[in-house]
């Protein structure tokens, strides 16, 4: 089973390059932000708050 | 994306050299060890709860129980980079960071997200490789590529030194800030030993415009001669210094000390020393 992301690290988490929140999608183990259309990996519990390894999210995916 | 920024480091790189060296850390953390047992003793100092505690740096002890670790393993909680900070504005209470900004391409911008990162009133304890730091590598190096190629490539970091971290601190938006240093000197049999050791601690040369490709057979025989020459001790072992700089900054907020305003003063200067105040007078004639 997949390790969910403590909550204590999605209180102060942001997307590193435009500093808005995120959101968790605790199914696909990501972290969407929508301002950079970017969804960042979590693996084992551990986000990846690196831009380069960031999946670049589709045009439907995006809430605005 | 970001062309823009100066490229001194190759920051994909340090992820892998950092990753590599985890494994047999437990054999090469001895500084950074010691560091964090000064930052734990400066942060014992002050008297008051840091509720969310964040530390970067995942390859020493955090500075707290409860502190979440940003590195670039994953043996951290978060791994990220200190260039792209991922917190939130006013979100921290203690930010500490050991033995990872001196491989920041933009250090300034580092230390302005640390500072947007802390709540008012915030705590940032830093403590990074200042520039005396292997200055004896570094200059054995050069003397031994000048003779051989005719020119020096970096091999040791370009590293901050005291003086300008405390602009730099200043600039950053930092309260009160300290900045003091201090220099650990530690002995090796011969500069192998020290390349390995330096590798251990995941801190082998990322400069992006390092030397690729053969190194002249002779390069480290020779850098060693007039390493062996100028930098020894007693026993002839290699002396290699390590100059760590620490850091200390609030982020603003009211209850801090400020200046008074120029002129607000209600008392005069003569007073309080019991002297007599006496008038310069006009030094020229008209």
């Amino acid at each position: 089973m997949n390790q969910l992301v403590d909550p204590k690290l999605l209180e102060i988490l942001v997307c590193p390059l435009t500093k808005v929140p995120l959101r968790y999608d605790g199914e696909k183990q990501e972290l969407l932000s929508d301002a950079a259309a970017l969804a960042y990996p979590v693996r084992d519990g551990i986000p990846i708050m690196l831009i380069d390894e960031a999946r670049k999210m589709d045009d439907s995916e995006i809430k605005k | 994306m970001h062309s823009d920024r100066p490229h001194i480091f190759d920051r994909a790189l340090l992820i892998q050299r950092r990753a590599k060296a985890l494994p047999a850390l437990h054999n090469h953390d001895f500084l950074y060890n010691w560091t964090s047992d000064q930052l734990q003793d400066r942060l014992q100092d002050i008297t008051r709860d840091f509720p969310v505690a964040v530390q970067l740096g995942e390859f020493s002890r955090p500075i707290t129980d409860t502190a979440i670790v940003m590195g670039h393993t994953d043996s951290g909680n978060i791994i990220g980079d200190e260039e792209f900070l991922p917190f939130a504005k006013d979100s921290i209470d203690l930010l500490s960071s050991n033995l990872t900004l001196h491989t920041a391409n933009d250090l300034p911008g580092a230390l302005i997200q640390i500072n947007y990162a802390l709540k008012p009133d915030g705590l940032f304890l830093g403590a990074m490789f200042g520039g005396e730091t292997l200055y004896e590598l570094r200059d054995s190096l050069m003397q031994a590529e000048l003779s051989l190629n005719g020119g020096a490539s970096p091999r040791v970091y370009p590293f901050a030194d005291k003086q300008q971290m405390g602009g730099l601190m200043q600039r950053a938006g930092f309260a009160l800030p300290v900045v003091d240093s201090d220099i650990i000197t530690v002995t090796y049999p011969d500069i192998k030993t020290l390349f390995a050791d330096l590798r251990g601690m995941g801190q082998g040369n990322i400069i992006t415009a390092r030397r690729k490709g053969l190194t002249h057979p002779r390069l480290f025989d020779m850098a060693e001669e007039y390493y062996r020459t100028h930098y020894t001790d007693n026993d002839r072992r290699l002396n290699a210094s390590f100059e760590i700089i620490f850091l200390t900054g609030w982020a603003p907020h009211e209850s801090q000390q400020q200046p008074l305003r120029p002129g607000s003063a209600d008392r005069s200067l003569a007073d309080e020393l019991g002297t007599k105040e006496m008038a310069i007078g006009d030094m020229v004639s008209p």
